[in-house]
């Protein structure tokens, strides 16, 4: 099986044409027809670990981590081979604390009380798997992972600034992401239409609308590009080109970070102070967004109705979205800047690969037809390509970072020299060959993972104890007292909010006649929805949501940072919607029993229930539910 | 982590801490160069989570600090160096302190500087003639010019009189009569520029450093490099109606970590939103927080025995509920205006029968609470609704009120810490995003002006009595010492005790400031004490 995935993986990197070059020639397998012409960057810079091509260790059969596994009753995944051992004892956790993980990371809330009950009673081969296997293709397994990449890709609902406008149909990208991952969407396809769906969907621009799902979704992809904050209000102030190039500076960063580990905002100044990066670098790759133009006139409509999308209220209007593409008549020429201010331009640049691959040249084949440059796909084919040393290996750690609580490399965003080093590079390597060769596929990274011995134990070096996230905790609070309204997809929620919390930006009280800048409260039975669905304005942050450590939503956010602090405390214990949900909870069951069985998915222990019985003498039921809801064994990641 | 890498680690922490003894002797600039710092940022970043915390108690208490800052996007904890488990603990600053606290109050929208504090005879002169050619040309000459975008090219003579006041002669217009009264202790400068001349990415560099949204907030920094004083009640403290022109990005914490977050506090009950139980609730509190110890407690030894590890998230997190049940009681506590007596409300204008004048003094009088309670930061906004001083047209019916909103309150506060002694340890700012142009826009109005405006500081190691910078003749443009955005931050945290080139944080591989990463900031030496 490993010689079969190595062979592939092989095949791949053979067929990228020669972008790489240069750098399989540093790896040893030098190529006479590469001669450097000068040094661009010292020794330092370039002995930066993440510039290496991907080389997949050999595992032996008898290596002691593959023993250990084995021991531990585990299947054979080579993962457990590469992770080093620590001096804990091998311990794995119980059935039920290890569904509640599992569920959990896969789907973002909790196993109830049946489907720990079914894993208990299932004492088969393979039971584990099946529950790995059942998650995977539940829905909301995309719901919660889509959350993952929103927070890379700075997902917000609203310009920013002073008007913050709401963009109405910025949620058909995130029903996008949440159906890529439902689908299993290769990664490479996955970026290939964020960056340039709408050069591979090129008749829909001619035509003026997709004939297909898939063009559609392919333009619908490219809201990537229009995510970022955007000052409409500038050219009031004759500003106007402060906001496009703050707009094109996004686009470059974010896609450095996203993809590739790559901190474009260093160089945007002056060159890169550690990593081998230049400031011209950083405009060259600028210059391949040189071409984009807004494109939400274009018609989101299928003709002959076969819309499948789900949240539509009426198919038959004209759809539109928020859409990115080109103007292929004069394209803005690309200057760098002088200490970055657009007010003192220099030199022209035209597009480019970052320098330190030995400047590849970059080949524009301008679609047929005609309505795109060509630019962004022949970037997105340079990302995507097998033997670019970045795209698999910071993908595969955001994963990994998810499952795990923290990256093999602790710096999701910055494969750089001030970036973390890889805890295990072979582990990062492995799983970055075993993606790639693999299709790209998310689905097969994370099963991988997860049915490895190290994720299945109970303390590991490689784990950190993890809070829910805001998300999350508000998604299992409503779950575990039956409050979530699990309907999926469709244009933002708006939860009732203080009038106090909407002042926090004041255009809110001078609405416009678009209804763009005012705030719209969705009936309530909606708002209970998970909080995916959650409005996510960029001026008025949800409060709770911001109390949990919402992050920033201006740049990428690679990992969210967590605080434990008194007024989350306060959040949960004195909440309208818990005490609520406690209330109608312990009005439902009547037993502490029950209790336990809804909210932890298990019984209670007998010391437990002691306790319980106790305080109940003085206090109520009701009282008892918010008592848990508010424990530790909720709060955090078994 | 490995005992191999502990043991260097344990190496490396003796060698930081001689390296930070040596550092107190000399300047952080030479030392930034001397690549001493990347010894550090090996060490700090070879810490892992709990540990990293543990390791970095015997550093002293600045460098925990600034290791954290260099080490960045750490895992486990959000930063290393602070106590994560603590985050709010009191920490030292780089050099003694003047002052421990700060009141931010932001006057939203751009009040006009030539009609409140920025006298000029010459503009009264010009009244109703076009921006002399001189004047013109040398706007224009600069990344200002866009301040003629929108605007007459007519002049307009301020409306309001002006008069000298205290022993320092400052002019003052009528608008601001109690303000005039403590003028002696204000320090003004009228030099100001900001990068844009629109209010939210203005308003942005004025709270962050930076005209881009997603940047922290100074309230942010100031907490994350020093703390709070008081554990039961949040350390950065936001004020408002309505917020700033911008939102919430104005006053987040950006890229710090959201320890550093700003709590809102409202004027009414309960001042915290969650502060008090929903009825039900109210009488098991302690009950139910005596058992949900109990029942975490037992989580927590069971983790223990399964994972074999020390689980320090868990026992915040159970902290946290003991001290969120004592902050229950001493928000509402600080928040009790009424236990003020009735010549201290005369005094800020909590008697004023104007509605909006109670509201804004309200907040100066809770602002004074807080700082007197040991809350480091409190950013006070007087935005009354959906229009703040940003008068296009009809600047009287726009300014006048607006003054006589927040005169009082503003005096008042400045009265009431100087005799309390608390002024000396209390920096005021006063300030706006930008001032308002010399040309008259539409209806009598004012376009923005980030060319050159007035902003006052007062007590915590500000020189009081001092004007710094000018404007040209009609206030059009700074022309003697032009003062940015970063050295008005540079000069805050110097009065703070923080060293404004070593308050960074690792974000993406850049070392972010708020004096920003060029490192060109200069505190106004001048108005130091």
């Amino acid at each position: 099986m490993r010689e079969v995935v190595c062979g592939l993986f092989a095949a791949c990197m053979s067929l990228s044409i020669g972008m790489f070059q240069e750098l399989r020639g540093q790896s040893g397998g030098a190529d006479a027809n590469t001669v450097k012409e000068e040094v661009r960057f010292d020794t330092e810079r370039m002995s930066l670990w993440s510039l290496k091509p991907v080389v997949a260790p050999q595992i032996g059969e008898r290596t002691p981590g593959l023993l250990r596994a084995l021991e531990f009753g585990g299947g054979v995944e080579p993962i457990d081979a590469l992770v080093e051992a620590d001096e804990f004892e091998l311990r794995g956790l119980s059935k039920p604390q290890l569904l509640q993980r599992l569920t959990l990371d896969l789907i973002g809330l909790r196993a109830t009380v049946e489907e720990v009950n079914a894993f208990l009673a299932d004492d088969s081969i393979g039971a584990y798997e099946r529950q790995v296997d059942r998650l995977l293709g539940d829905p909301r397994f995309g719901e919660h992972w889509a959350r993952m990449w929103l927070d890379v890709v700075r997902y917000s609902d609203s310009n920013g600034f002073d008007w913050d406008e709401f963009r109405k149909e910025a949620w058909r990208y995130r029903d996008f992401v949440v159906a890529a991952f439902n689908d299993d969407l290769p990664f490479d396809t996955f970026m290939t239409w964020q960056l340039a769906g709408d050069e591979l969907a090129g008749e829909a621009l001619v035509r003026g609308g997709p004939a297909s799902r898939l063009e559609r979704d392919q333009l619908i992809a490219t809201g990537y590009m229009r995510l970022g904050p955007y000052d409409n209000a500038a050219k009031l102030f004759n500003e106007q080109d402060r906001a496009r190039v703050e707009l094109l500076a996004d686009l470059t960063e974010t896609t450095g970070s996203a993809f590739l580990g790559l901190t474009f905002s260093c160089c945007r100044c002056h060159d890169h102070k550690t990593d081998p990066l230049t400031q011209v670098d950083h405009y060259r790759f600028r210059a391949f967004f040189a071409a984009t133009e807004f494109a939400d006139a274009l018609s989101l409509s299928v003709p002959g109705g076969s819309d499948e999308a789900v949240g539509e209220a009426a198919p038959a209007e004209r759809q539109v979205g928020l859409l990115m593409s080109d103007k292929v008549d004069g394209v803005e020429a690309i200057r760098v800047f002088k200490q970055g201010d657009h007010r003192y331009a220099m030199e022209e640049v035209t597009v480019g690969f970052p320098s330190v691959l030995g400047e590849p040249e970059v080949v524009l084949e301008v679609p047929v037809h005609g309505k795109t440059t060509g630019r962004r796909l022949a970037l997105a084919k340079w990302i995507a390509d097998p033997a670019n040393p970045w795209t698999a290996r910071v993908y595969v750690n955001r994963v990994w970072q998810q499952l795990f609580g923290r990256g093999i490399v602790s710096t999701p965003n910055d494969f750089g020299i001030t970036g973390g080093l890889p805890e295990t590079q072979g582990l990062l390597d492995h799983l970055a060959s075993e993606f790639v060769g693999h299709g790209w596929s998310t689905k097969g990274l994370v099963r991988r993972i997860v049915q490895s011995v190290e994720y299945r134990r109970a303390g590991s070096a490689h784990r950190v104890v993890r809070r829910l996230s805001a998300e999350q905790l508000r998604d299992v609070l409503l779950q575990v007292t039956g409050l979530l309204n699990q309907r999926m997809g469709g244009p933002a929620v708006w939860p009732e909010v203080d009038q106090d919390v909407l002042r926090a930006n004041p255009a809110v009280l001078d609405d416009n006649e678009t209804k763009t800048k005012g705030w719209y409260p969705s009936p309530k039975s909606d708002q209970t929805v998970r909080s995916l669905y959650l409005i996510q304005k960029r001026t008025i942050r949800l409060p709770w949501m911001e109390t949990f450590d919402l992050p920033e939503n201006t740049v990428s956010c690679g990992m969210r940072a967590v605080s434990i602090v008194p007024s989350q405390a306060l959040a949960v214990m004195n909440n309208e919607w818990v005490c609520e949900g406690a209330e109608g909870l312990a009005d439902r069951v009547g037993t502490i029993r029950e209790l336990y069985q809804e909210i932890f998915g298990r019984e209670p222990s007998g010391a437990e229930k002691e306790l319980c019985k106790t305080y109940m003498q003085q206090r109520t039921l009701r009282e008892l539910a918010l008592v848990l809801l508010n424990t530790n064994e909720l709060a955090f990641v078994p | 982590m490995s005992f191999r890498e502990l043991y260097e680690a344990c190496e490396l922490t003796v060698a930081t801490q001689e390296l930070a003894e040596e550092m107190d002797q000399t300047s952080a600039a030479a030392i930034e160069s001397s690549g001493s710092s990347s010894v550090r940022r090996a060490f700090l970043r070879s810490l892992g989570g709990g540990f990293g915390a543990l390791a970095c108690d015997a550093l002293a208490s600045r460098w925990q600090v600034a290791g954290g800052l260099l080490g960045g996007g750490a895992y486990g904890s959000p930063i290393e160096g602070i106590d994560p488990m603590r985050p709010m603990a009191v920490r030292k600053g780089d050099f003694a302190a003047k002052a421990k606290s700060v009141i931010f109050l932001f006057m939203v929208g751009g009040p006009s500087q030539i009609d409140t504090f920025d006298y000029k005879p010459q503009l009264q002169k010009l009244d109703g003639k076009v921006v002399p050619e001189a004047l013109r040309r040398a706007l224009e000459g600069t990344k200002h010019a866009n301040v003629f975008h929108g605007c007459d090219d007519y002049l307009l003579g301020s409306p309001f009189k002006f008069q000298q006041y205290g022993q320092t002669g400052m002019w003052v217009s009528e608008l601001m009569p109690h303000t005039a009264k403590v003028v002696d202790d204000l320090c003004f400068v009228h030099s100001m520029q900001a990068d844009s001349n629109n209010h939210a990415p203005a308003s942005y560099q004025m709270h962050t450093g930076d005209i881009r949204a997603g940047k922290a907030s100074l309230g942010s920094w100031v907490t994350y490099g020093l703390g709070s004083e008081s554990e039961e009640l949040p350390g950065y403290v936001v004020l408002f109606d309505a917020g700033p022109l911008g939102g919430a990005a104005n006053y987040t914490n950006g890229f710090l970590p959201p320890a550093f977050q700003p709590t809102r506090f409202r004027s009414t009950t309960p001042p915290l939103f969650h502060l008090s139980p929903m009825s039900g609730f109210v009488q098991g509190q302690r009950d139910s927080l005596d058992l949900l110890s109990k029942l975490n407690g037992m989580h927590l030894s069971q983790v223990r025995a399964e994972s074999g590890k020390t689980v320090g998230e868990f026992e915040a997190r159970i902290a946290t509920y003991e001290l969120a049940y004592r902050m229950q009681s001493s928000a509402m506590r600080v928040a009790d205006l009424e236990s003020e007596p009735a010549h201290i409300h005369a005094l800020y204008g909590l008697d004023d029968p104007e509605e909006r004048t109670q509201s804004f003094s309200r907040k100066c009088l809770l602002a004074r609470r807080l700082v007197e309670n040991g809350v480091r930061f409190v950013q006070l906004y007087d935005m009354p609704d959906k229009d703040g001083w940003d008068a296009h047209a009809k600047l009287v019916e726009n300014h006048a009120p607006r003054a006589r909103w927040t005169d009082k309150g503003v005096a008042g506060l400045i009265t009431d810490l100087k005799q309390r002694g608390l002024l000396d340890s209390t920096l005021v700012i006063w300030a706006s995003e930008f001032g308002r142009t010399p040309m008259k826009q539409g209806d009598m109005g004012r376009q923005h002006n980030s060319a050159g405006f007035t902003i006052w500081m007062a007590g915590g190691g500000i020189r009081p009595g001092v004007r710094l910078g000018a404007t040209d003749e009609i206030g059009l443009m700074a022309v003697e010492r032009p003062v940015e955005f970063r050295d008005l931050h540079a000069t805050i945290l110097t009065c703070l005790g923080l060293d404004y080139e070593w308050l960074s944080y690792e974000v993406s591989g850049r070392e972010e400031r708020i004096t920003g990463v060029a490192g060109t900031a200069k505190p106004l030496a001048e108005v130091l004490l």
